[in-house]
């Protein structure tokens, strides 16, 4: 059990972190290359001033406004998207971790405050489900992947919740919350989760025709 | 919808099988050192793990002594507790902090023999 569970939370930690990063990484080069090939014409008018316009108006909360319209859902989707990125990196067991295989740590989020954003995280996600399926034009756009994907997302945030306050099954909790993280990590890249790079790409292109050819604001 | 009942129904007979079977008292590791500990202490019952491990006759792979940073062959310093050379936090003169030297010493070679504790709560037994 021990060389099983050294491999998860060695190697295998490597495995998935690298192919999260190269994974973002070669989908974006090829995006590039196929707007390139295919559709040059975009770059002609693509500018660096007006994508980035956009992507910082969109990074600003409630400033677009269709974000204004809907406060209630960019709200919790704004507050979503950064525990999400500032959990799993500020979490204290995760330093821990890292302290001991890389001698490097930084500082940490109190347990009991990572506890508590924690759920919050979990209550997000089972808000968007819940809007998955009960606001109609949304639930038409839904298939039974889109919950998956959620349940993907939910996973690791549910069993190391479970597994810090040691409540039952704990081994079996661990071993489960690291191979969902590892799982999400490596999905990633190959399912719509890249909107992590391709968000931007698409407010650069929307920002620089709004903002360059019909000079007018796409917030 | 079904589903969703039993599943919420397993999880908190789980739980509360958790806190009912609570754990019996185990010799732990004074964590007092740690200014602020934010873990339980670790459970270990020195001597019978000691027995168990085969390290009876070892102990100075715990209770070592260095100098100039060289380990010094059979010398142990069973008379100083780990904080009294390892600081709290790494520096020029402090090249392997407390928790680190615990876990390193601890969690490793439990790797390595391939049996004992290796996930936080094995230690840090919720109390
Ligand atoms: C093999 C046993 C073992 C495992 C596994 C282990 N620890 Fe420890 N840990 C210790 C010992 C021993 C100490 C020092 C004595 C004490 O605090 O009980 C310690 C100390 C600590 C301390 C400093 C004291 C405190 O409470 O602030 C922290 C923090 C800590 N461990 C966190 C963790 C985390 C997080 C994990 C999982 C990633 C972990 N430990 C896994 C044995 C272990
Ligand atoms: C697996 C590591 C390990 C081994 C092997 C080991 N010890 Fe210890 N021992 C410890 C730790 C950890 C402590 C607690 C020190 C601290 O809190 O800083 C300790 C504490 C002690 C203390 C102080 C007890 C007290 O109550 O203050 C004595 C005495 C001691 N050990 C003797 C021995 C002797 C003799 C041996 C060999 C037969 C031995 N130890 C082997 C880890 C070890
Ligand atoms: C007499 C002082 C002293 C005591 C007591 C002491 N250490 Fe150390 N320890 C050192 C020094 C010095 C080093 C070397 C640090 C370096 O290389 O920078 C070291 C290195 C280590 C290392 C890394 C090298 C190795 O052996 O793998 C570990 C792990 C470690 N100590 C654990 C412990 C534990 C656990 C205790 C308590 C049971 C303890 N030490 C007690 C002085 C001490
Ligand atoms: C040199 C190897 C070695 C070191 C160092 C070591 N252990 Fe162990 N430990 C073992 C082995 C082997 C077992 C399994 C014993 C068995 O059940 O046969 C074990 C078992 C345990 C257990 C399970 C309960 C028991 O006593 O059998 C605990 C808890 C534990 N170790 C804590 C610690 C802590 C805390 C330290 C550091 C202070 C430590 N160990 C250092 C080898 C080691
Ligand atoms: C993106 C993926 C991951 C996310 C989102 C995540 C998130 C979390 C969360 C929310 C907790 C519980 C915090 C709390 O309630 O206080 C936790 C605990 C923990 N995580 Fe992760 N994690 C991820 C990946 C990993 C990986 C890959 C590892 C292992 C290498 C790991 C190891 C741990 C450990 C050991 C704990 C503490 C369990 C305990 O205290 O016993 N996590 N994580």
């Amino acid at each position: 059990m021990n060389a099983f569970i050294g491999f998860i939370m060695g190697p295998m930690v490597w495995i998935s972190a690298m192919i999260f990063i190269f994974g973002l990484l070669i989908k974006f080069i090829f995006i590039i290359k196929e707007v390139r090939e295919k559709e040059q014409y975009l770059l002609s008018y693509m500018t660096v001033r007006h994508s980035l316009r956009s992507i910082c108006a969109w990074l600003i909360p409630f400033y677009p406004r269709s974000t204004r319209l809907r406060p209630v859902y960019y709200g919790v989707s704004y507050l979503f998207h950064i525990l999400l990125f500032v959990l799993p990196v500020f979490l204290f067991s995760h330093i821990v971790l890292m302290d001991q295989s890389l001698n490097l740590s930084w500082p940490a989020l109190h347990d009991g405050a990572a506890d508590i954003l924690t759920l919050a995280v979990i209550l997000a996600l089972v808000f968007f489900s819940l809007r998955r399926r009960l606001e109609p034009d949304v639930r038409f756009l839904t298939s039974v992947k889109d919950h998956l994907l959620i349940l993907m997302v939910l996973l690791p945030f549910v069993t190391g919740f479970l597994a810090y306050h040691q409540v039952f099954l704990y081994e079996w909790m661990v071993i489960a919350h690291v191979l969902s993280g590892e799982f999400l990590l490596i999905i990633i890249p190959f399912s719509r989760f890249s909107h992590m790079i391709t968000a931007p790409l698409t407010r650069a292109y929307t920002g620089s025709e709004f903002g360059h050819v019909r000079h007018a604001k796409d917030w | 919808m079904k589903q969703w009942v039993f599943f919420m129904v397993f999880i908190l007979i789980m739980g509360i099988s958790g806190l009912v079977f609570s754990r019996e008292d185990q010799e732990r590791l004074d964590p007092s050192a740690f200014e602020t500990p934010r873990r339980p202490g670790a459970v270990f019952s020195h001597d019978g793990h000691n027995e168990k491990a085969g390290l009876s006759d070892n102990c100075a792979l715990c209770h070592h002594v260095y100098e100039n940073k060289q380990l010094v062959e059979g010398e142990s310093s069973e008379d100083k507790t780990c904080s009294d050379c390892h600081g709290l936090k790494s520096g020029p003169e402090n090249g392997i902090p407390l928790v680190r030297a615990f876990h390193a010493r601890c969690r490793e070679c439990h790797f390595d023999s391939g049996k004992g504790p290796v996930l936080c709560g094995q230690c840090h037994m919720k109390e």
